[in-house]
């Protein structure tokens, strides 16, 4: 079983990198799962976390790519939702990597 | 040009995995940008219905999931006039922004698709 | 574009068929198999609403699930075997299965 360790917890992951438990996400969670990937957090992977997360909680899902960038345009403008902007913030795979980091279960349309 | 489809999503949202097969195609097709639309019809306009709690099932929360069809490229969403009628359901209080339509508009909907299938 | 709309469940289970009928268009054409063949009960409801149905509209009905049923179709239902439901299929612009 993979597993990371934040602050002295032990903290589970499914095969793919994902928090098995949604509830065990905070923001040093977040910072370690990236370190993992060799991506420090910037501001801007912040905000796309956090918008990330406000997806999850009003829809209960997580968005496959062209939505994660239609709803990134429709809250922060086109200049942030944008595939390039995101692909470079998250290593070619916004709607992957994002919820990965954002304690998202894995998107399950995103093919 | 992508072949438009349509889905007919008739079973209620607690009657089986129905409601959520049809929800999945449309997100799936939604991410491929095909031109899809959705018509709830018969019990499947109880997916529509407000304030139901599926956490009292410890079931997902598809009336939410339905909410982010928009953002999946799903815009054209209708409910069967009749369907609402006989299970006392109103239109302004329908949890999504549903267009609603007669027997007649709807063979005329179902005519113009290129492909239907019916869940 | 004309649909051939499937059907596959018993009538007298569910809303399927009624819904169905409504629905067809005037050039569209209507299949039963498995228990929708069931419709074809003499004396129903179902088997009546079947028989008003404008001649204009195509009414099939899958030749193996009549014989296993022991149910006849009247003359107005057009029996086909699998390979007329290939063809069937080919020849309507689209299937609509109700599953």
């Amino acid at each position: 079983m993979k597993h990371l360790s934040v602050a002295g917890r032990r903290i589970e992951l499914d095969k793919d990198g994902y928090l098995t438990t949604l509830a065990d996400w905070s923001e040093p969670v977040a910072e370690a799962l990236a370190q993992q990937e060799q991506l420090t957090l910037s501001a801007e992977h912040w905000q796309i976390l956090r918008l990330l997360r406000a997806f999850y909680a009003e829809f209960q899902l997580s968005p496959a790519n062209r939505p994660l960038i239609k709803y990134v345009a429709l809250k922060l403008g086109p200049e942030k939702g944008n595939s390039l902007h995101l692909n470079l913030l998250f290593k070619g795979a916004p709607a992957k990597l994002a919820a990965k980091l954002a304690g998202l279960p894995k998107p399950t349309n995103c093919l | 040009m992508s072949k438009s489809l349509l889905i007919i999503n008739r079973q209620s949202p607690w009657s089986g995995p129905s409601a959520r097969e049809a929800l999945d195609i449309a997100l799936a097709g939604g991410a491929f940008d095909l031109p899809l639309g959705m018509l709830f019809l018969d019990d499947g306009v109880f997916q529509l219905a407000p304030a139901q709690q599926p956490s009292a099932l410890q079931q997902k929360d598809l009336g939410a999931n339905l909410q982010a069809l928009p953002l999946f490229g799903v815009e054209s969403l209708y409910a069967s006039a009749r369907s609402l009628q006989e299970r006392g359901l109103e239109q302004q209080t329908l949890t999504l922004a549903a267009e609603v339509l007669e027997d007649a508009a709807l063979i005329a909907l179902i005519d113009r698709y290129d492909q239907v299938i019916t869940l | 574009m004309a649909t051939l709309h499937v059907l596959s469940h018993s009538p007298f289970s569910d809303s399927r068929l009624s819904s169905c009928l409504r629905l067809l268009g005037p050039a569209d054409g209507l299949l039963l198999c498995g228990d929708a063949v069931y419709a074809l009960q003499p004396g129903t409801a179902q088997r009546q609403a079947l028989d008003l149905m404008p001649t204009a509209i195509g009414l099939f009905a899958l030749d193996e699930d009549l014989c296993a049923r022991a149910l006849a179709a009247p003359t107005r239902i057009q029996v086909v075997d699998y390979p007329g439901f290939v063809e069937l299929s080919c020849r309507f612009d689209k299937v609509n299965s109700w599953l």
